[in-house]
């Protein structure tokens, strides 16, 4: 009697493949309850991807100007919570910052909330950046109508194409104003879209200082490169030591503070992140319950398979094939729904990030999330007594 | 001469532990040969189906030895018993148990596919064996689609998938009515001499007897009756079939 030599043989792809057709076509026989697997890794799948795309795209708008800024360090006011909150302090910290050993170049940056009139009369709160137009350092990256030269001239400005409905569809050429002085949009921005909602108005430091409420001589942040030789580190510390009332950070470290301040600090992003959690959590209850409800119902199926020869592996086999078989169709069908929602949020104003890794995460997940629901299944399969085939 | 398959020696089951102790088997030898049609008969509870299972090697005895063709099976672990099954075990239920999501054919298949049978030659030796029980226009039925009859001949088909040995019924005509049931103890009986099978059957049906070539009886888990059938039944079993 030669078993063990046989195994191979009989444990060939030939049976893998039988046991996954038996899980699909077990699955797709038991129509209504494959649908309410489905739509149950259906809501998680579109609960996860919106929460995530939501949180990510806060995470990335909390730090939008930092993160395409082309400095290594930021010096700011003492104790700054993060870049909306921006406080000023005396400019001449600057000549102090280009006189310091290791730094290639030093600007000032500005950053004050004003007041934007409405074609009704009406008010809204805006965010002016002021920059360099000389280096542009700090200048809007992406320009998608105007010339970015023209904000050396008096109250040129530019607007982001996210924020024109929010301060009234103006064009290009149109005047507008801004704390009672009048301003001219030079040009359209795209993808400078702040955290705190407040429009960016993008011009130069000069202008900056009239169209917001910082008092001349201020400045809100200096912008520093680092020579080559010398480390972002070495710089900071040493910047640190010798600037008093002021702090300073690199570019990764203040990026990471601003994100930290709206994401953890004020719960926002606790929020979403918790509703992601949910949303995976009741997948896998959802999902967990039909794949064990399924497994009991075919019981006596499973026990005649291990009575014909089946071993466990086999069984297991078939129940985690079904998990992934769902997951799969339930992540496709699923991303479908959240463009769909993506697309209504869009319009709404709510935007998602969702980079490609993102995607392949949330997949991941749904993966996790089914093999892990059966894992019940696969405990009472274990535990299956073989004499329930025998009963009538 | 034939050649002995089974041999159960002293082979007792014992369930539970303490005051609940159940002796569903008890000291049980038997010596069983190839091309054979035996019967087991006897009440309710009296251990029948306990002493299938032992034989299946779904069950381990709690006591004796068991053996199949001369090699000892008893003491095999979890990993070889399903090896043990596929290859030499050919189970029939009461209730049939075919898997409703596939075929007549895909049931059988299935079958094959266990036992290192695939693809076009499991679909050929599926179509085979159902031709063989009659149903070779049936082959493509899902089983609700098929009738009492015809569903026990698909498990029949799908037990003899690989050509194991030993075919085990579990009350095969339970389910089916009279005529039926009696066709499908037939089939049976001619899987035992026709093909030198040794098929053990449990039954309740006292009219299938005179097709057996040994009736065991059992009560309170023991063999308490064995019964030969004389040449004479058994010259007329054979005779009535032809």
């Amino acid at each position: 009697m030669i078993l063990r030599e046989e195994e191979s043989a009989w444990q060939a792809e030939g049976l893998k493949a039988t046991m996954v057709s038996l899980a699909k076509k077990n699955l797709f026989h038991d129509r209504v309850r494959f649908l309410v697997a489905l739509i149950g890794i259906q809501f998680a799948v579109v609960l996860m991807t919106l929460q995530i795309g939501f949180l990510l795209k806060f995470m990335t708008n909390a730090s939008v100007l930092i993160d395409h800024i082309e400095a290594d360090l930021w010096i700011t006011a003492k104790n700054l919570k993060n870049f909306d909150f921006g406080l000023p302090f005396s400019e001449q910290k600057l000549y102090e910052v280009r006189r310091a050993p290791g730094v290639l170049w030093a600007e000032r940056f500005l950053m004050g909330f004003s007041y934007w009139k409405m074609p009704d009369g009406g008010q809204e709160t805006i965010q002016v950046i002021g920059f360099n137009p000389e280096t542009r350092i700090g200048a809007p990256w992406d320009i998608v109508e105007g010339d970015l030269t023209a904000v050396k001239y008096f109250n040129q400005i530019f607007i982001d194409e996210a924020d024109r409905a929010r301060l009234g569809f103006p064009r290009v050429g149109d005047e507008v104003e801004i704390i009672g002085q009048r301003a001219r949009i030079a040009g359209i921005t795209r993808g400078a879209k702040s955290f705190t909602g407040s429009p960016f108005v993008f011009t130069s430091f000069k202008n900056a200082l009239k169209l917001s409420f910082i008092p001349p001589g201020q400045t809100v942040y200096i912008l520093v490169k680092v020579a080559p030789g010398y480390t972002v580190e070495e710089v900071k510390r040493h910047l640190a030591e010798t600037l008093t009332g002021v702090d300073a950070y690199t570019k990764r470290e203040f990026s990471w503070k601003s994100r930290r301040y709206w994401l953890l600090v004020t719960g926002a992003g606790i929020a979403l992140l918790s509703t992601a959690l949910l949303g995976l959590l009741i997948g896998t209850i959802i999902v967990g319950q039909t794949i064990y409800a399924s497994t009991i119902d075919h019981l006596r199926e499973f026990g005649t398979l291990k009575a014909i020869g089946a071993s466990n592996a086999d069984l297991y086999r078939i129940i985690i094939a079904q998990a992934l078989i769902v997951a799969l169709i339930g992540y496709a069908t699923g991303m479908l729904l959240s463009r769909v929602f993506l697309h209504v949020a869009r319009r709404a104003g709510l935007e998602a990030y969702l980079p490609p890794e993102v995607l392949l995460a949330i997949f991941g997940l749904t993966v996790l999330m089914c093999v892990s629901a059966s894992i019940i299944s696969i405990y009472k399969i274990t535990k299956l007594d073989p004499a329930l085939v025998f009963r009538s | 001469m034939s050649r002995t398959v089974l041999v159960l020696d002293r082979v007792s089951k014992v369930y539970g532990e303490g005051a609940s102790t159940v002796i569903a088997v008890r000291d049980v030898s038997l010596e069983l040969t190839e091309g054979r049609f035996v019967l087991l008969m006897g009440p309710s509870g009296s251990g029948k189906t306990t002493l299938l299972l032992l034989m299946g090697c779904l069950l381990k005895p709690t006591r004796g030895r068991l053996f199949l063709f001369e090699h000892e099976v008893s003491a095999l672990d979890e990993r070889t018993l399903p090896l043990l099954r596929r290859r030499y075990i050919g189970f029939v239920f009461q209730t049939f148990n075919l898997f409703p999501a596939l075929t007549a054919l895909e049931n059988v298949e299935l079958a094959l596919n266990l036992k290192g049978i695939n693809g076009r030659r499991a679909r050929r030796q599926a179509a085979e064996l159902l031709a063989r029980v009659g149903l070779g226009e049936r082959l493509h039925f899902l089983p609700r689609d098929l009738s009492g009859g015809e569903k026990q001949r698909v498990a029949l088909a799908r037990a003899l998938a690989g050509d194991p040995p030993i075919l085990l019924a579990d009350e095969p005509t339970g389910m089916l009515d009279s005529r039926t049931g009696r066709q499908i103890v037939e089939l049976l009986a001619e899987l035992a001499r026709t093909e030198n099978r040794l098929v053990f059957m449990v039954t309740h049906d006292p009219r299938v007897r005179d097709l057996a070539d040994e009736v065991l009886v059992m009560e309170d888990g023991s063999i308490v009756a064995r019964e030969h059938a004389t040449e004479e039944t058994a010259a007329a079993s054979r005779g009535e079939r032809r």
